[in-house]
């Protein structure tokens, strides 16, 4: 589960429209659902990956869509009109020279500058992009000096989260949102680093979620994790904190077995405990950056860490937070059986709490 | 004996003992001087505001996508979904009237999601008319502010304050929207005027170029950024470069006027430069000493120089932004600079040409043998003029200057033209002393018949300082040619636009938007206006015209698109080439244009050749039916008949309207039940007098700052006159004295200082006649054939060129007075015992 509290619009979009929110018994239909649902305020797309040069060379990536309803006019005066905004991040980290980049754009549909669509089968910003052929999904980034361009083929189908086709956030109907992943894509292709071009492969995610108003307003920021572990079995978790430094009991995960089939995990399942924390010079938030994990029911001890701790992505303006976002490791046991893995972590509203929208 | 002590004794003292000639002299460099630093501030001032609203608002990009009419929305979507690294950003330009102050200021439409300006960002909004305007335009958020866009009046909610957008200088007064809202005011139909692209610093920009031409669709134009701002700057080139021409005149007449003062200044002090010669002074310490004073004027003037020509600067800016916004572009002027480089050059005019003008008098200063000189006697200064040689001479040249005339322009220039121009000048300073003293031989006893005994002896009395008086009456006569020859071309300009006009607008009424139109500014109107005046009874037929603004091989043009069928019915457009009738009638059947005599001047194309045009899409080959005359406007036009523009960009939106009436018709009844059906849209109805006015008078407002060159001109040598009088008073004392001494009255002397001076602006109204009316043959057929393309009908003004040349005569005589009044004031007594 992740999110950014997008922008300035979320103050002001008093929208007339009437938005669906996400309830129970909502049944997805594949591949519609991959792509875009105006009917609701808010979605993303988003990317993560571990991946490495047949030498061993380290590389992590993200690349996130975001689409923010504005208005939905009953009249069209201008194909210029702001629907939606569509907001987008990309982000390599170059573990082995402990570099970290980043990148941020914001469109509008307009004539096809942005989307989701599953005419095109295709999700953009620009020349960012996941093109669906057939199964495969193909992504592009690209920017002055740096690029990335991947094949991906999913390995397991896609995972519904939650309970009864929502994914619980807060209490209340609605305060919710329709959740689905490909936990386990395995990539390959070409990542382009300073003007250096490597040859890389690896393992990626994919999350896909859209909602109206998830979030209570008593809840300040998240720690979401995505662990893909080498017994061929995927763990998300997400753990929502509030205002008063307690953890919220909505906070949730769930487990991938190898055959793909999930299983819910709930707040009483987890124990998430922060081992140490690193300060960030930018922002001077402090981030966990280690991590214990246990999942009784699995029987699932992890510790968590980092092989970059600078992955934060400072925001250029002073509306939207800033957040950590990047790779990690994970070692433990289940049970007696050692296990490893590899991740991505996700950390908001460190630097001050996440404002959410619709007021 | 070293020169320097020299230039102290012999003329810093005279300078000082002499205040009001020295005075004289340099002021009238001073406004020789500031003139040129005038016209050359204010031409960069009005030219460079074009940059300064449009491109400057821009920033900074590598290259620049565009296309006649806009660059359809689809067109952006593909540069920015592909794969290269590079930065895209739309925009819509246009202009916008705040209806509180009736100005009009640059309405920028900008991709505001994706690239908000600084300085405006926070709190931004997509709902509602908003809008972002410069610091002077509004002062707090929230303001109210009423636009007129095109043919509508809509109130909008300022949404912010642009404090730092690029080009600061003029973003005081710039109307920023996002681009829906642009889209909206505008009726673009998503339409873009330009896309700009970065792209990164690595590679070369032709490799960018190329692979970014294949991406684009055909009938757009890519270019690198700036490409507007270089033919604007182009375009205006001839322009300026005429206007600053004619701003030197008044440093010529300068130069006369120098030469004369340094030739007074030798001649008197034939004897001093005897004694210093016989001490030892040599020919080159003379030389020097004597260039030495010249340039020592010419700096006294200049510096003043500089100051007056910053502040005349202020009014000839908007003069010549007149002229530019009337003629070319669009501009509102930028604020005055003077640069170092402008002080400097202005600085080295001044005394460069007073140093050019004294070679000659100090070169003949510097022969003089000490005997000689020392032997004359002071008062004999007669110079030695072969009258004989300088006539030959005189024929020669004007022959020469001829022949220049019938020579091409080079790049564009009418350096030939010019050329002549002044070979004809200096032609014509040669003859002057044969004409002076004929005139006076001729005239004397004419003059002491008619006007008694004065007027005999002022005649005389020029003949017999016939070098003096020649200098005197060739620079009157060069301003004086100068007003004649300007007044004759802009005269025949005017009648022939008014001809033109004749024929041209045929309509009984003209409708076109509100907004602010200009040479290079085309706003538009609904479609429905022309449809509903069609309806109304007593209207024949309606034309619907379309104006656009393209470029045209590098150079600025406009894309017409008219109902050839009405014009062919109503009309009476003259060719130059082709036939009206069969060119209006061919031109709705295909892909075929006809193109404004201007035009097929810049492009060198005429009736038969074709001219390619990348229209919506597709670039199309368009045949020349005809050339015909056209004065609208000097950027060219080309004209296709309203269904070709349709077919190709189908945006039926006219630019105005023309509306023939049923005979017999009310003007004023149609008129106001147009008014009545158009109600709502804000256009302007105006009828074929009120237009032929408007058009006069816009005529007249660009020749306004040619006006002011030539007064200043002639006020130079006016100046020059009076000091000259007076010089020629103070030499003469001992004459005056003498006639005094005789019996003549103070009174008497008085007169002969006046009808000398009448003489002298006779005379010279008389070369100056007859030497403008040479240039103006050659500013008509050649200069303003060269550098503008346009066929001028000779005509002679002459009720403007008898009050000019009368007025000249009455401030040549009022220039005496002052010397009159010393003269008179002479003891006859003291001025004997001087000798």
């Amino acid at each position: 589960m992740k999110l950014l509290a997008l922008l300035p619009v979320l103050a002001v979009a008093a929208l007339a429209a009437e938005y669906k929110v996400a309830l129970p018994g909502y049944r997805f239909e594949f591949p519609r659902d991959h792509f875009d649902h105006p009917d609701f305020k808010t979605e993303w797309w988003y990317y993560t990956g571990n991946l490495a040069t047949k030498e061993g060379r380290r590389f992590g990536f993200e690349l996130t869509f975001f689409r923010q309803a504005v208005d939905r006019p009953e009249k069209r005066t201008s194909i210029w009109q702001v629907d939606d905004l569509f907001l987008a991040h990309f982000a390599v980290s170059d573990i082995q020279e402990r570099r970290f980049f980043y990148w941020e754009r914001l469109n509008r549909r307009g004539p096809g500058i942005a989307g989701a669509d599953e005419a095109e089968k295709r999700i953009w910003n620009g020349n960012w992009e996941v093109r669906w052929r057939g199964d495969i999904q193909q992504l592009q980034a690209i920017v002055e000096d740096f690029s990335v361009r991947l094949s991906m083929t999913p390995r397991k189908p896609p995972v519904i989260h939650g309970i009864n086709g929502v994914s619980q956030k807060a209490a209340g109907p609605g305060r919710a949102s329709h959740y689905v992943s490909f936990s386990r894509l395995e990539a390959t292709g070409v990542i382009l680093v300073s003007g250096r071009e490597y040859r890389v492969e690896g393992s990626a995610w994919m999350d896909h979620e859209f909602f109206t108003n998830q979030l209570g307003e008593d809840q300040s920021g998240w720690d979401w994790f995505s662990l893909q572990l080498e017994d061929n079995t995927e763990l998300m978790l997400f753990r929502l904190r509030r205002k008063d430094g307690t953890v919220d009991p909505y906070s949730a995960g769930t487990y991938i077995d190898s055959a793909g089939s999930a299983r819910y995990l709930r707040r009483s399942d987890l124990r998430l405990t922060p081992l140490e924390t690193w300060e960030s010079a930018k922002t001077g938030a402090k981030y966990p950056i280690r991590w214990q994990i246990e999942v009784a029911p699995l029987q699932l001890r992890l510790l968590v860490s980092t092989p970059l701790r600078s992955q934060e992505v400072v925001n250029r303006n002073s509306w939207t937070p800033s957040y950590w976002e990047g790779a990690i490791d994970a070692e433990g046991r289940m049970g007696e059986r050692p296990v490893r893995g590899r991740g991505y972590l996700e950390m908001a509203g460190y630097d001050r709490p996440v404002q959410f929208g619709g007021k | 004996m070293s020169w320097f002590p020299l230039f102290v004794r012999f003329f810093l003292r005279p300078l000082r003992q002499e205040p009001v000639r020295t005075a004289l002299t340099a002021f009238a460099i001073a406004l020789g001087v500031g003139v040129v630093l005038a016209i050359d501030l204010a031409g960069t001032s009005a030219a460079g505001s074009f940059r300064a609203s449009l491109e400057a608002l821009a920033g900074s990009a590598d290259f620049e996508v565009t296309g006649i009419g806009g660059v359809p929305p689809e067109v952006l979507a593909r540069l920015a979904t592909v794969p290269l690294p590079i930065k895209v950003t739309p925009r819509i330009e246009d202009y916008a009237r705040v209806e509180s102050t009736g100005e009009t200021v640059p309405l920028i439409g900008v991709d505001w999601v994706a690239s908000a300006p600084a300085g405006g960002g926070e709190g931004t909004s997509f709902a509602g008319k908003g809008v972002w305007v410069g610091p002077r335009l509004a002062s707090k958020k929230g303001a109210r502010l009423r636009l007129l866009v095109n043919d509508l009046s809509v109130e909008y909610v300022v949404r912010g304050i642009l404090s730092e957008t690029p080009g600061a200088g003029e973003a005081g007064n710039v109307i920023v929207m996002d681009l829906a809202e642009a889209d909206q005011a505008l009726g673009r139909q998503g339409r873009l005027d330009r896309i700009l692209i970065d792209v990164p610093e690595s590679g070369e920009l032709e490799h960018w170029e190329s692979q970014l031409r294949s991406e684009l669709p055909e009938g757009l134009s890519l270019e690198r950024f700036g490409a507007r701002t270089e033919e604007n700057r182009r375009m205006l080139a001839a322009f300026r470069w005429n206007l600053r021409i004619l701003s030197y005149i008044a440093l010529v007449v300068g130069a006369f006027l120098i030469y004369n003062t340094i030739s007074v200044s030798v001649v008197r002090r034939r004897a001093e430069i005897g004694i210093v010669r016989a001490l030892g002074a040599t020919r080159r310490g003379i030389l020097v000493a004597f260039l030495g004073e010249a340039a020592l004027l010419g700096a006294i003037g200049a510096v003043p120089g500089l100051v007056l020509g910053r502040l005349m600067a202020e009014g000839a800016v908007q003069l010549v932004a007149g002229t530019v916004g009337s003629l070319y572009v669009s501009s509102t002027p930028a604020p005055i600079e003077l640069t170092p480089a402008s002080a400097l050059l202005s600085l080295c005019a001044g005394i460069g040409v007073a140093l050019a003008s004294s070679l000659g008098p100090a070169r003949e200063a510097s022969a003089v043998p000490p005997v000689e000189a020392m032997a004359r006697g002071r008062v004999d200064y007669h110079s030695r003029i072969n009258a004989r040689r300088n006539l030959t001479l005189a024929v020669l040249l004007a022959l020469a200057g001829t022949l220049a005339a019938w020579l091409p322009p080079v790049a564009g220039k009418p350096l030939f033209g010019y050329l002549a121009a002044l070979v004809l000048i200096a032609s014509a300073s040669l003859a002057i002393p044969a004409l002076v003293s004929a005139v006076s031989r001729g005239a004397s006893a004419l003059a002491r018949r008619l006007l008694g005994v004065e007027a005999f002896m002022a005649s005389r009395g020029l003949a017999a300082s016939l070098h003096r008086t020649s200098v005197l009456v060739g620079a009157l006569a060069t301003a004086i040619a100068m007003v004649v020859s300007v007044g004759v071309m802009v005269g025949s300009f005017r009648e022939t636009v008014l001809l033109w006009m004749d024929d041209q607008l045929r309509a009984d009424l003209y409708v076109r938007p509100a907004g602010a139109g200009s040479a290079d500014r085309h706003p538009v109107m609904s479609p429905e206006v022309p449809d509903l005046i069609e309806k109304v009874p007593g209207v024949a037929a309606v034309d619907r015209f379309r104006a656009l603004r393209i470029s045209y091989h590098g150079l600025p043009a406009t894309l017409g698109a008219g109902e050839t069928q009405v014009a062919l019915r109503f009309g009476r457009t003259r060719f130059l080439s082709g036939t009206r009738e069969e060119a209006l009638s061919r031109l709705p059947g295909g892909d075929s244009v006809i193109v404004s005599e201007p035009f097929a001047n810049k492009h060198k194309v005429g009736k038969g050749d074709f001219v390619e045009l990348a229209l919506g899409g597709t670039t199309r080959r368009f045949e020349i039916l005809g050339v015909y005359y056209d004065y609208a406007n000097e950027r060219g036009t080309i004209m296709m008949d309203r269904s070709t523009l349709l077919k190709y960009l189908p945006d039926p939106s006219p630019s105005s309207v023309a509306v023939y009436l049923e005979p017999e018709r009310d003007i004023e009844t149609v008129r106001a039940e147009l008014e009545r059906a158009v109600a709502g849209r804000r256009v302007l109805i105006t009828s074929n007098r009120a237009l032929r006015r408007e058009a006069i008078r816009i005529f007249d407002r660009t020749f306004a700052i040619t006006y002011a060159l030539e007064a200043v001109a002639v006020a130079v040598a006016v100046m020059g006159i009076g000091g000259a009088l007076l010089a020629l008073v103070v030499d003469r004392r001992r004459e005056f004295g003498l006639l005094r001494f005789l019996g003549a009255s103070a009174g008497q002397v008085r007169q002969l200082i006046l009808f000398e001076a009448g003489l002298l602006g006779l005379l010279a109204n008389l070369a100056g006649f007859v030497l403008g009316a040479a240039l103006s043959l050659v500013l008509i057929y050649v200069i303003n054939k060269q550098s503008f393309g346009w066929t001028i009908q000779f005509h002679w003004p002459v009720a403007v060129l008898l009050a000019a040349l009368s007025l000249i005569d009455a401030a040549t005589i009022a220039a005496g007075l002052y010397p009159a009044r010393v003269a008179a004031r002479l003891r006859p007594v003291e001025v004997i015992h001087e000798e």
